[in-house]
């Protein structure tokens, strides 16, 4: 493999744009003659609506109409589901119905020519509901678990249960015992990117510029509802303001901007806003588990279980990786998994950076230094005990696995050394000092994926893939593997993505569009070259290619890259005010293709698990569903000074076996791992252990 | 009379008479003009998505400061210098600022880039500073990203920020400075006539604003809006009449007096900042963490008294300072103390058409100590849990007299009057003569819960504080006093 540019810290192709506001991102894109739309969101959280009056609003100046169920056309939603979307269930039906779900439902869409107009005339509309009480705390006793369709069987992905030998048993007469429960926060991704689509038609083909991390996707799904083929949804997204999962599924809004622009005949720019991005476009299940490890006094594990509970929605049941970790983390005859999910009167989940791994993991990974207290093993003594050699959970080794070295290299650097093992010993004066590890996890995804290359006649080159470019650096990386791939200088390549019309992507999430877009760009340049070869007249010439995971290669190895992450939080002793001090994060992730955009994404994912260990939570209103803290000012996230010191590394790692170019991903696992060993840091600073996320200064100091 | 709004840009001064009165900056720039670098990212100036520059001249000097655009009306640009992103490379040739975020990586998605490319042009015009990474993260707190991790923007920030200022904005400062003078010297009032007896004024003196505001007793007023803005975009209410009080000759003068600090309502925090921080460096540092630079740059000292908020930043220690306020209605004036001024939640003592027009700050004497203490989730641009500011009067070690206020206990800013009480005779160096006055707080306050804080964490804190505050005063000068950072360490002078 030429690695000319792959493995070099190469600047952003894109950065120039960037920092020019020259990007163009979804409601940056202004056609002639477009109108505006405003959503109008259910201030109910359950019931039906009793009555729509439009009158005034109608009247204002500049409203072009005001559509709701009461007028809206019924659309085909032709039966599509994507690779991310729930198995079970039915996504919601927008302006169909009279019935209301969740809090923050679009019940009615006002289009006007200017988006003040909009605005007004939205909150013009007078809309008299028949409300109840929605059932929005899976902690509550008016809900029910249930057992997701998809998660039966063991073929599930995310089975609903495991076992192997007999955890409770072992756990019964375990020497030594942890047996806790866990409560981490529903969060929103809040990307700075509000999402938008820009919509319209031409005929019965509709174009569509729009926010996605998968534009494949929202094409097909666009054509399923209105009924239409796929090849007439072109859908464009050169630029996508962070996502972290909330883009990977085509939302209500998205056709609402289409149905809109469709009746009334022209353009239409639709925006959500800050609050309306809290209503309807997914968002990270709360969850409730409970771990319990049973250990030798050596510290050999004999028993892990571990039970988990997720939110869904009422009319889709979304199932994540809440437990998928623990069968294959660490060594022990004994384990059982469970996991359920709530239905409650909300909008469905989604996956969202590190999702179910960010949670379960937390839970797991508090468990694991809880017992290490318990037995008087520093953690990661601890872990090393418990090193597996296969994956014990399906019985084959693991393509690769740096868990220890990952510890090794970042206990060096972090200075674990110089950590009093006793709680509550070390102090900065007047702030508590702590310090903790933990272990972070994520699968190596490869999905198929094809690509197009293009050779032209002045020597450069095109390559094309309709994949998506949130911020991890797509554009340049692809420029790197395609330039090495054809030899030629970065100059002379071109990257181009975000169009559905490009050979198809699998969704921009998971951690897998390195392993797959880069996979399939490498083939399409092996296809291009042979053809410019064979025919050395014709320019421009091009070819495709595509990538998949070989299912023999699939079959024998257990695939996942691992991290150890470190984190020193000080506690100021009279008013309880957490600090992180500093954090450090080694990964073991393959090849890494661009050291530089891959330090940069690991930060920004830890910064992430920051925000989940100390102050990422969507409220809501448990008497109407109400969403208390649906903006900035009151859903917090780390701030520059919340962040003193913060490193990733990476430890070498080949692996020949998870794609052609042996990388791992970095997207998810960068979140994974943070709040654990913050919560960790929080136990040996002060002594007390805290199981909620997020953790508050009041926790603290009233615990 | 002017009926246009007028501003500077690119060198070229902008006219415009259709401006309607809570028209933001930031939907001029995308919606009318089709300058799309800019973004919107929250709409209440939280994340800074929507930062552009806004150069007035101070004391002669053209100053840029970051401004959220998203709740700033167009209207409040009138008379200065507008510069957005798409503004600043010249030829071509990226700016320093842009150069050195590309060279960094200081971007990934890119959406947040144009908000902090803008912060860091203005901190790199800024005339003093410091090149530390704390100077760059001060700067930089009223800009979200969600992809980074910061740190390749705050290396970015270090690299370019901190040399000498050399770009097309510094080559034709003079003729913008002339341009701006111009515009300065026409001292006409600016009344934009809308629909329905709507208007947007900017009147030119103390006398047109004071006449203004009593024939129109139900106009908003306006200093810096940051708070006013939120009432647009978030509450989407209807403002149909705006009296602006930028433009009001004299009415951001500040000035240290024999006993303290005289400031107009038109003083901003970060013009205030310096002013605070020789008084005291608590109040320094309780000044930095107010919203953000962008907030602290536009917004008002008097504004945020003026709007009564029970969390407001200033007022706790402001009340307990001693400040006064100055208030007038036509031709009659008056003076209270502050503490007077907040009657209840939303209710403060401010008859319709009345103006705050200033505010006095005694300075500490020497026999006073001060205190205060800001605690929030966030260290950065986070609203207060709880706020609390203590003034001692001592004498030989034991206190004659104490004010001791805090924000977020009450329905407004309040002080503790019988843990006051309590104090008087104690001695900061013997806890066991105040014991009685931190008791006395529970008689004092019976705070909420709230999202923020539960009330119990509130009474335990507003003890906590009183008790760090007393064993500071108590204790050596150099202890180290604060939830963060060392009492005598730097305060951020750059206004």
């Amino acid at each position: 493999m030429n690695t000319q540019f792959v493995g070099q810290p190469i600047r952003r192709v894109d950065g120039r744009l960037k920092v020019t506001g020259g990007a163009r991102y979804a409601a940056d894109f202004n056609l002639d003659e477009h109108v505006y739309a405003v959503i109008v969101n259910a201030t109910v959280g359950l019931g039906r609506i009793v009555s729509i009056d439009q009158a005034a609003a109608t009247r204002l100046p500049g409203v072009i109409a005001v559509i709701s169920h009461l007028n809206a056309p019924r659309l085909a939603y032709h039966p599509h589901k994507g690779a991310i979307d729930p198995a079970t269930g039915e996504r919601l039906h927008v302006l169909q119905g009279d019935q209301v779900r969740f809090y923050g439902q679009p019940v009615a869409v006002v289009v006007a020519d200017t988006l003040d107009q909009a605005e007004r005339a939205a909150a013009a509309l007078s809309i008299t509901y028949a409300a109840k009480r929605p059932a929005v705390d899976p902690s509550a006793s008016d809900t029910t678990e249930i057992m997701a369709e998809a998660s039966k069987g063991p073929k599930a992905y995310y089975p609903a249960d495991t076992a192997r030998g007999d955890a409770d048993a072992a756990l019964a007469t375990a020497p030594v015992r942890i047996d806790a429960f866990y409560d981490t926060a529903r969060e929103n991704h809040n990307p700075m990117e509000p999402h938008a689509t820009v919509a319209r038609w031409d005929g019965d083909r509709v174009t569509l510029w729009s926010k996605t991390q998968f534009v494949v996707n929202e094409q097909a799904e666009i054509a399923a509802i209105f009924g239409i083929p796929t090849e007439n949804v072109q859908v464009i997204s050169p630029f996508v303001g962070g996502g972290f999962g909330t883009t990977l599924r085509t939302w209500s809004h998205v056709t609402i901007a289409a149905l809109a622009a469709r009746q009334v005949g022209r353009p239409v720019k639709l925006a959500l806003t800050r609050k309306q991005m809290f209503f309807t476009t997914g968002h990270r299940p709360r969850s409730l588990q409970r771990v319990a490890l049973g250990a030798t006094p050596d510290g050999k594990l004999t028993s892990i279980v571990h039970e988990g509970r997720g939110e869904t929605s009422r009319y889709e049941e979304f199932i994540e990786a809440l437990t998928a970790g623990t069968g294959f983390m660490y060594s022990c005859p004994n384990v059982r998994t469970q996991y359920r999910i709530v239905p409650l009167d909300t909008g469905t989940p989604n996956h969202m950076r590190g999702p179910g791994e960010a949670q379960g993991m937390f839970a797991l990974e508090c468990a694991m230094d809880e017992l290490s207290y318990e037995l008087g093993i520093d953690p990661i003594e601890l872990r090393r005990r418990n090193e597996p050699e296969i994956d014990e959970s399906t019985g084959k080794p693991f393509s690769s696995r740096s868990l220890m070295p990952c510890y090794d290299r970042g206990a060096e650097l972090f200075g674990w050394a110089q950590r009093n093992p006793a709680p509550r010993s070390m102090r900065d004066d007047r702030e508590y000092v702590g310090m903790g590890c933990a272990s972070a996890t994520y699968p190596v995804l490869f999905s198929p994926t094809r690509a197009r290359a293009r050779l032209l006649a002045d020597g450069t080159a095109e390559i094309e893939v309709a994949a998506s470019d949130m911020g991890p650096g797509t554009y340049t990386s692809m420029t790197q593997v395609a330039a090495d791939a054809l030899g030629l200088p970065l100059d002379n390549v071109r990257f181009s993505l975000g169009r559905s019309d490009f050979p198809p992507a699998p969704p921009h999430g998971g951690s897998q569009t390195m392993a797959s877009v880069g996979s399939a760009i490498r083939a399409a340049c092996a296809a291009v070259l042979e053809a410019a070869a064979r025919n050395r007249e014709v320019r421009p010439i091009e070819a495709e290619g595509s990538a998949q995971r070989d299912p023999e290669v699939a079959a024998r190895f257990s695939m996942h890259s691992f991290g150890a992450v470190f984190a020193e939080v000080g506690i100021d002793s009279d008013v309880g005010t957490i600090r992180v001090r500093r954090a450090l994060g080694v990964y073991g992730a393959g090849r890494i293709v661009n050291p530089r955009l891959a330090l940069s994404q690991c930060t920004g994912g830890m910064v992430g698990g920051i925000g989940m260990a100390l102050m990422e939570r969507t409220m809501l209103d448990a008497r109407d569903g109400r969403l208390v803290n649906a903006h900035m000012a009151d859903y917090l996230m780390p701030v520059n000074l919340d962040i003193d010191r913060l490193e990733a590394h990476f430890v070498d790692e080949e692996d020949p076996h998870v794609n052609p170019l042996g990388v791992k991903g970095l997207g998810e696992i960068a979140l994974v791992g943070m709040a654990p060993a913050i919560a960790n840091a929080i136990f040996h600073a002060t002594g007390t252990r805290l199981r909620n996320l997020p953790i508050s200064i009041e926790n603290v100091l009233t615990a | 009379m002017r009926e246009v709004v007028r501003f500077l840009q690119n060198g070229r001064v902008v006219e415009l008479a259709d401006v309607r009165p809570t028209e933001t900056v930031l939907d001029y720039l995308r919606l009318r003009r089709g300058l799309v670098g800019t973004k919107e990212g929250c709409g209440e100036g939280d994340c800074g998505a929507c930062t552009v520059a806004v150069g007035r001249l101070v004391e002669g000097r053209l100053v840029y400061q970051p401004v959220n655009s998203c709740i700033q009306f167009l209207g409040m640009l009138d008379g200065a210098e507008l510069v957005t992103v798409e503004d600043l490379a010249e030829n071509g040739q990226l700016h320093p600022v842009q150069q050195a975020m590309v060279d960094h990586h200081g971007s990934q998605c890119g959406f947040c880039t144009p908000g902090f490319v803008m912060s860091l042009f203005t901190l790199y015009h800024a005339p003093e500073r410091q090149a530390t990474r704390k100077t760059v993260t001060d700067w930089l707190a009223g800009n979200l990203c969600r992809c980074t991790g910061y740190r390749p923007i705050v290396d970015a920030a270090l690299e370019a920020c901190f040399n000498e200022i050399d770009d097309a904005f510094s080559r034709r400062a003079d003729e913008s400075i002339a341009a701006l003078q111009a515009m300065e010297q026409d001292t006409r009032d600016v009344f934009i006539p809308q629909a329905e007896g709507g208007f947007f004024a900017a009147p030119a003196s103390l006398d047109a604003l004071a006449e203004l505001a009593e024939r129109h007793p139900q106009a908003t007023l306006i200093a810096g809006a940051t708070d006013v803005g939120l009432w647009v975009t978030k509450q989407l209410r209807e403002l149909p009449q705006v009296i602006w009080l930028g433009r009001v000759r004299d009415l951001d003068r500040i000035e240290e007096t024999p006993g303290g600090v005289l400031m107009g309502a038109g003083t901003t925090f970060a013009a205030a900042h310096p002013y605070m921080a020789r008084i005291d460096p608590d109040l320094g540092e309780l000044w930095r963490r107010i919203g953000s630079r962008q907030v602290r740059a536009s917004g008002t000292v008097c504004g945020n008294i003026a709007n009564g908020s029970p969390i407001g930043d200033s007022p706790p220690a402001l009340i307990a300072l001693g400040a006064t306020i100055e208030l007038r209605r036509g031709e009659d004036s008056r003076t209270l103390p502050l503490e007077a001024f907040f009657i209840d939640y939303g209710k403060q003592d401010r008859a319709p058409g009345e103006i705050v027009t200033g505010l006095y700050v005694p300075r500490l004497d020497p026999n006073h100590a001060f205190r205060c203490f800001k605690i929030s989730k966030r260290f950065d641009q986070d609203i207060s849990s709880v706020l609390c500011a203590l003034r001692v009067t001592l004498a030989d070690g034991t206190i004659t007299e104490a004010r001791l206020a805090y924000g977020g206990m009450a329905a407004t800013p309040k002080r503790a009057e019988i843990a006051e009480l309590a104090l008087i005779g104690a001695r900061p160096d013997r806890p066991s003569t105040w014991a009685a006055a931190l008791k006395a707080l529970a008689d004092d306050f019976a705070p909420i819960s709230d999202m923020r804080a539960s009330d119990a964490y509130r009474k335990e804190v507003a003890r906590a504080l009183l008790a760090k505050a007393l064993v500071e005063i108590g204790g050596t000068p150099d202890e180290r006093t604060r939830v963060s950072g060392l009492r005598s360490g730097e305060v951020d002078h750059a206004a």
